[in-house]
């Protein structure tokens, strides 16, 4: 029985000691932008983290998408498919949309750098909730023929950013 | 379990990748040293000969982009990415330095940024326009920079703005020097012109600009600040525009 439409969000933290080199092209980037485009909403260099230049002027807020497209490319690079996160034939889980943000971030100081990726599914049918694992299914699900499914874990840093029930007449 | 079988290969990876590098200076010495220094030589004693030096490893920074460029793929004269439709606009940015006879400035870099021809952004969501709300995010259309050359230009090709709600038409602006913002800014229309440009076959849906220059938020407040960022237009419609405009730096 179906139970819900449910979107996935995996939130793919960043900083100095990740390993990888996608990990590390994100955070150079990422950073060389924020030098970069922090000085419209710092302009005499008074405050030196993102937290502070924010707390000063609200409009630093758009730094999260503002740095954004210094990292879409690697995000490219990807095709779709997170980078951590697998089911459990260990097939990476795909995403439709990867939206950048900035944690913090110091003018003098690469190493409190922070930035996320979180990676969001396009929606997806959950089938069934079986303790800590989730039995999905992509695509249209009519209940009418077999459907193709496969299965996740939850796991830290993986939730459900979208939740619409699927009521019960419909699933018959 | 998948995070944590990741790092169990990285941390693998750890402790191999070291005796893979302390093998390859044993080989590489071995290869130019003399033959009594090849089972001990370092690269320090490979240096003491006068031979050759194992090369330093250091970080692989600073990330090439994709393909291996080193250059930012935002860096770029077209922006429209062949993507975005409308009257083409070709743009002629000049730097100039206000404070030293208004002599041209070099190697100022320009980024540019402006909505499409039905008034949208790329980048980032929620945005409410005649389209209905629409999201942009991970699209990187209509944004660019360039470096000014030795003459203190640079070029963009790009298509004639449209307009969302509430603002006049305009292209934001901001300049940078050795890495210093120095300039952020927007470069007006002539209404004239854009009032054309949005009743032609592809802006036709949202038709003229309702908010006009002198009303604007951004550059109804002073009428000579908006003549000082009034983009000088040529061209029309049918063929596409061509743009120019001096931006003036106290440096």
């Amino acid at each position: 029985m179906y139970k819900a439409k449910v979107k996935l969000v995996y939130k793919q933290v960043i900083d100095e000691a990740s390993p990888s080199g996608f990990e590390k092209a994100i955070f150079h980037a990422s950073y060389q932008e924020f030098l970069l485009k922090s000085q419209a909403y710092n302009r005499d260099g008074k405050f030196k983290t993102f937290s502070k230049i924010k707390a000063n002027d609200g409009r630093a807020n758009s730094l999260h998408y503002k740095l954004s497209f210094s990292v879409l490319h690697f995000i490219a690079q990807l095709d779709n498919k997170m980078p951590v996160v697998r089911d459990n034939l260990g097939n990476k889980v795909a995403f439709d949309v990867a939206r950048f943000e900035l944690i913090e971030s110091h003018v003098d100081d690469i190493t409190v750098h922070k930035v996320a990726i979180n990676y969001e599914t396009e929606v997806l049918t959950m089938v069934e909730l079986m303790g800590e694992y989730l039995l999905l299914s992509a695509g249209n699900v009519d209940g009418m023929e077999p459907v193709s499914t496969f299965m996740v874990r939850m796991q830290p840093n993986l939730a459900v950013s979208s939740y619409q029930e699927i009521p019960l007449q419909q699933m018959i | 379990m998948e995070r944590k079988n990741f790092l169990k290969t990285f941390a693998l990876a750890a402790v191999t990748g070291p005796m893979i590098i302390d093998s390859c200076k044993k080989e590489s010495v071995s290869q130019s040293g003399t033959s009594t220094t090849t089972t001990t030589s370092t690269s320090t004693t490979a240096s003491a000969t006068g031979t050759c030096v194992v090369t330093p490893t250091e970080e692989e920074g600073p990330y090439p982009y994709p393909g291996g460029e080193i250059t930012d793929p935002l860096s770029r004269v077209d922006v429209t990415e062949s993507t975005q439709t409308g009257v083409p606009l070709s743009l002629t940015l000049v730097v100039v330095n206000t404070n030293d006879n208004c002599n041209v400035v070099e190697n100022a870099r320009i980024d540019i940024w402006h909505c499409n021809k039905d008034g949208y952004y790329s980048g980032y969501a929620g945005q409410p326009g005649v389209l209905g709300n629409k999201s942009y995010v991970g699209e990187t259309w209509l944004r660019g920079y360039q470096l000014t050359d030795a003459t203190g230009i640079a070029k963009f090709t790009t298509i004639y703005p449209g307009w969302y709600g509430g603002r006049a038409t305009h292209i934001h602006i901001e300049i940078f020097i050795n890495s210093v913002l120095k300039k952020t800014g927007q470069m007006a229309f002539p209404e004239t012109i854009s009032d054309l440009v949005h009743v032609s076959t592809l802006y036709a849906a949202h038709g003229i600009n309702t908010t006009r220059n002198a009303s604007d938020s951004v550059f109804g407040d002073s009428a000579t600040d908006l003549a000082n960022e009034m983009l000088s237009l040529t061209g029309s419609v049918a063929a596409g525009y061509a743009g120019t405009y001096t931006i003036g730096l106290a440096l």
